[in-house]
């Protein structure tokens, strides 16, 4: 009886986060294809084209040579800068400002990627992703705190700021931070020590110990979480047995061992120890990635990294508590004596850091000059807005979401050779994704799928009147 | 005596609220009947119907004798009936005239060269309004621009423009909320002499001095029904306030004697303001003992929501002082005076008390998601947070699906229990609850109530505001009454009576 009421319970939530999470999205999309073809027959009249454009879409994505990494070069901004927006529409804010947020990123890592060459990897390569961060946080966090103590709307100062940024960069690049030795308006290439490892590169980066070290701690960090995790479930369970006492004579306890107690520091250390000693020597014997020019790089685990821990910081934390609650409402927060001033500043300044880094990201791993061009122009921070909103602001989502635009984005070239369709068609079917998912009473009313009262939400963000 | 408008039965539901029930309202011509009653008792609702914003779910509306329905503000305009907002509804960089003649606007024919074009007629208009505000003696300049004018005068705008679109009923919404007393009184003058020449008039109000100096009729409504009708002659004050804050079923409530100790909250000289810049309490000073419970009675907007916020850190002090255990807290912050061991259940569940989209479980750690045992440094353990969660939903009695469920699904009394729970679970030396039984069921107040007294038998200190006089009555160990932002004078409740309380309500000192 019980198991089958757990069975029932499961089902339902199931159901549920299907139908609030999952189903919307993908009738949305899936309605956006079938009018894309639509556009695309009427338009050249003849149905062959449409098989020709999706085949060639999907091809460019995911088979030719490099697809499928090309694609993922293209998901690690999405996935940065729509989790930056997520950030804000979690605190009630709409961060429009992602682009130049992205740009500001941009010019301070090729600032600080070019400033020295003295330093090693594995501290040039921080230094830059936190200068690009600190630059889209304090970029940012500007119109945060005019909304914060003003009211001045974040929508119209964040989109005013972008075209600041934007000029302040052709600026930087054409004048104060130009590389005198090209013939191109473009600022220095940054020193090797600061780009962002292609996976190519990855075993010869690895040979030198101080990469190999930081690697290596970097994975004991990962298996500290894990076991962490893993003992706070082991502890969560015994929470819920109910507590037998022994009174008197009973066994005692065997007393936690050295290793049981700090089981998660264990986990670290041997975790550290022997990727220290294998990984150099591993990826010397055999390594996949031989293509020297694959873009691919481990910006990629930068931006896995970023979702989890943006999941982590908005669902786990009291930091996230804040910030969604004084999203969700102002008035309450402030009775619960949360500082609104302080969350949306801090809201601002996240989202405006994670945009940041996705400008780095850009610099320092994809263009081919490892360098800031002038005529630099991304377009990526417009689509995440979409993104996040698509993925209902789901770091997780956003993962997913992410890929799926990087693929369009990348198979969009080869869809207009192989059937002369022009790529902007995709810029046409990820408009009507938008649109589907902005306005589900649409999607609702075509596919008659029945409203769940229970999972409505909230206002995304707060109009003029709100008072912050 | 004819009547000008008349509607019965009219009842109407909003989700989870009957706003208006089986309501019957008359008004005769040439009459000025004030609708009187608490905010949420249903007269807007009422006189929206009337206005053609809302449909009515049952009841008749007849005008001047003539079954009628009322479709759209535009249907009603049309059959002679006008209103005054409480916000209104002008354009401020227009004129006067253009503001009047929005929407109706008179037009001359246009030249041949314009071909199908009209020519706005302001001349005529202009004319024409000067001839009404003649006729109605209402002061205004037709040609001055709306954003220039005060507010006493952009109201007289607005009662033109009823006029001008031949209005014979005029609904006046609160219409002296936003008025100086003197402006009121300029108003009132207004009415008599619209009332006069044969216009009738429905003025919304909760200031019951304002109903005897200008009402011909006064009905009372409360919880969305009319619950009695009277002349001014016959009216008294005390009758009225007893009538607009009176509950049906009177809740007995078994309590201890009172074992009042240290004064726990002290507020000296305290004045604050609204957001308008006008004082709402003034110059209050009282003590709340350590085990026993202060009620402040008073008819709603006399200062008391100003003054709970006050306390609360949630506004601005204007001046006085403010201490909770002999510790000065007069400019704390909200977090600060939380963690000064006070409970604060506030007046609006749903714009301060909750965060309806999250769940029941959050909800529930509203003010202490930051400490020990729910969060270590920043990470918070929701294992904990959902044992505190299942234990204070089974000791509340909070009816929900689950901990998880958004707490806006759960009904008024459920979301005010969660409130409670959170508030009095803790360790609390203090209590100040706002209204807290406000529109809930009878069930869930005598619930809340038990928890009141428990947290007073418990050693707290008690703040009681409320506009219930019955729910001040039966919980208060001492009664305060607050009139225009002062305590006319605190009682001990084994001699309060209602009567005393009301005649205090309506601001009679002598009795």
């Amino acid at each position: 009886m019980k198991t089958e009421t757990k069975r029932a319970v499961n089902a339902y939530t199931f159901s549920r986060i299907w139908n609030s999470a999952f189903l919307m999205p993908l009738l949305a999309l899936l309605t956006a294809l079938v009018l894309g073809a639509l556009v695309i027959w009427v338009s050249s009249g003849s149905f062959l084209t449409v098989i020709d454009a999706y085949s060639g879409l999907v091809r460019g994505a995911l088979f030719k040579e490099r697809g499928l990494s090309e694609s993922l070069v293209a998901t690690i901004p999405y996935v940065l800068l729509s989790l930056a927006v997520a950030v804000g529409f979690k605190a009630g804010l709409f961060n429009i400002g992602v682009e130049g947020q992205f740009y500001i990123g941009a010019i301070c890592a090729a600032w600080a990627g070019q400033v020295t060459d003295q330093l090693p990897a594995v501290i040039h390569l921080p230094f830059t992703l936190l200068s690009g961060a600190l630059g889209g946080a304090i970029w940012a966090a500007v119109p945060g705190y005019l909304k914060a103590r003003t009211g001045a709307h974040e929508v119209i100062t964040t989109i005013m700021l972008n075209y600041v940024s934007f000029r302040f960069v052709e600026y930087a690049v054409s004048g104060p931070l130009r590389d005198l030795q090209s013939s191109a308006v473009q600022t220095p290439h940054v020193s090797a020590s600061a780009e962002l490892w292609s996976v190519a590169a990855i075993p010869e980066r690895l040979q030198d110990p101080l990469n190999a070290l930081a690697v290596a701690m970097c994975c004991g960090l990962v298996a500290f979480l894990v076991a962490r995790v893993i003992r706070r479930r082991r502890e969560r369970l015994a929470l819920a047995r109910p507590v037998t006492y022994t009174i008197g004579r009973g066994k005692p306890a065997r007393a936690p061992s050295f290793f049981t107690r700090h089981s998660s520091l264990v986990a670290a250390v041997v975790t550290t120890a022997l990727v220290f000693v294998a990984l150099p020597v591993l990826v010397r014997l055999w390594w996949p990635f031989t293509d020297p020019y694959d873009r691919l790089h481990i910006g990629l685990l930068l931006a896995l990294v970023a979702a989890v821990a943006i999941w982590w910081l908005l669902w786990k934390t009291t930091i996230g508590f804040e910030l969604r609650t004084v999203g969700a409402n102002p008035n309450a927060a402030r009775y619960a004596g949360m500082n609104i001033t302080r969350n949306v500043v801090l809201a601002m300044a996240i989202s405006g850091a994670l945009a940041g880094v996705a400008g780095t990201v850009e610099v320092l791993g994809v263009s081919i000059c490892r360098c800031l061009p002038m005529f630099f122009s991304s377009g990526y921070g417009f689509d995440s807005i979409a993104i996040a909103l698509l993925a209902n602001n789901n770091p997780f989502g956003i993962l997913g979401v992410s890929f799926l635009f990087g693929a369009m984005r990348n198979g969009a070239d080869l869809m207009e050779l192989n059937s002369g369709v022009s790529k902007y068609v995709i810029s046409l079917i990820q408009a009507l994704i938008l649109l589907f998912t902005s306005a589900p009473v649409i999607m609702r009313w075509v596919f008659r799928v029945r409203v769940d009262r229970k999972a409505q939400e909230g206002p995304l963000t707060r109009g003029w009147g709100g008072s912050a | 005596m004819t009547l000008a408008l008349q509607a019965s039965g009219i009842t109407k539901r909003f989700p989870g609220v009957l706003a208006n029930d089986q309501v019957d309202f008359d008004l005769a011509k040439g009459e000025i009947h004030a609708l009187l009653g608490e905010n949420g008792a249903g007269k807007s609702t009422l006189v929206n119907i009337l206005y053609g914003l809302y449909q009515p779910d049952e009841g008749q509306v007849a005008i001047n004798g003539q079954p009628t329905r009322v479709a759209s503000p535009h249907d009603a305009i049309a059959q002679g009936i006008g209103m005054v907002h409480q916000h209104f509804m002008l354009v401020p960089p227009l004129t006067v005239v253009e503001n009047i003649i929005l929407g109706y606007e008179s037009v001359t024919r246009g030249t041949k060269m314009f071909g199908q074009m009209s020519v706005l007629d302001r001349r005529t208009a202009a004319q024409h309004i000067r001839a009404l505000s003649q006729q109605y003696g209402l002061e205004i300049d037709p040609d001055a621009y709306v954003r220039d004018l005060p507010v006493g005068a952009q109201q007289r705008v607005e009662i033109v423009k009823a006029l001008y679109r031949q209005a014979d009923i005029l609904i006046l919404d609160e219409p002296t909320a936003v008025l100086t007393p003197q402006e009121a009184d300029d108003l009132f003058v207004i009415m008599r002499g619209l009332a006069q020449q044969g216009k009738s008039i429905i003025f919304i109000t909760h200031k019951l001095r304002e109903v005897f100096a200008v009402a011909d009729r006064i009905s009372v409504m409360r919880a969305g029904r009319m619950v009695g009708s009277a002349k001014p002659a016959d009216a008294t004050s005390e009758s009225l306030a007893a009538m607009m804050v009176g509950r049906d079923v009177i809740l007995q409530i078994d309590k201890a004697e009172a074992h009042p100790g240290q004064p726990v909250l002290r507020v000296e000289n305290l004045s604050v303001m609204d957001d308008r810049h006008h004082v709402m309490v003034n110059g209050v000073s009282f003590e709340v003992c350590a085990g026993e419970i202060l009620g402040v009675a008073g008819v709603q907007g006399n200062g008391q929501t100003e003054l709970a916020e006050a306390l609360t850190g949630l506004r601005r002090v204007a001046d006085g002082k403010i201490s909770i255990l002999d510790h000065d807290v007069t400019h704390a912050t909200p977090r600060q005076i939380t963690e000064a061991s006070v409970a604060h259940v506030p007046e609006d569940r749903q714009k301060h008390g909750l965060v309806l989209t999250f769940p029941v479980r959050d909800n529930l750690v509203l003010c202490s998601y930051y400490r020990t045992p729910y969060a270590h440094g920043v990470e918070i353990d929701y294992s904990r947070i959902e044992q505190t969660a299942a234990d204070l939903i089974h000791t509340f009695d909070v009816r929900t699906p689950g901990m998880a469920t958004a707490v806006g699904s759960l009904s008024g009394g459920n979301q005010q229990k969660v409130i409670v729970a959170r508030e009095l679970a803790r360790p609390v030396k203090l209590v100040i609850a706002s209204q807290p039984t406000r529109g809930l069921d009878v069930g869930s107040i005598e619930f809340i109530h038990q928890r009141i007294v428990q947290a007073r038998d418990r050693g707290a200190a008690v703040l009681l505001i409320s506009a219930e006089l019955d729910e001040i009555l039966s919980l208060s160990d001492r009664i305060a009454v607050m009139y225009k932002g002062r305590i006319l004078d605190t009682l001990d409740a084994k001699s309060a009576t209602r009567q005393i309380c009301g005649m205090l309500m309506a601001g009679v000192v002598q009795y």
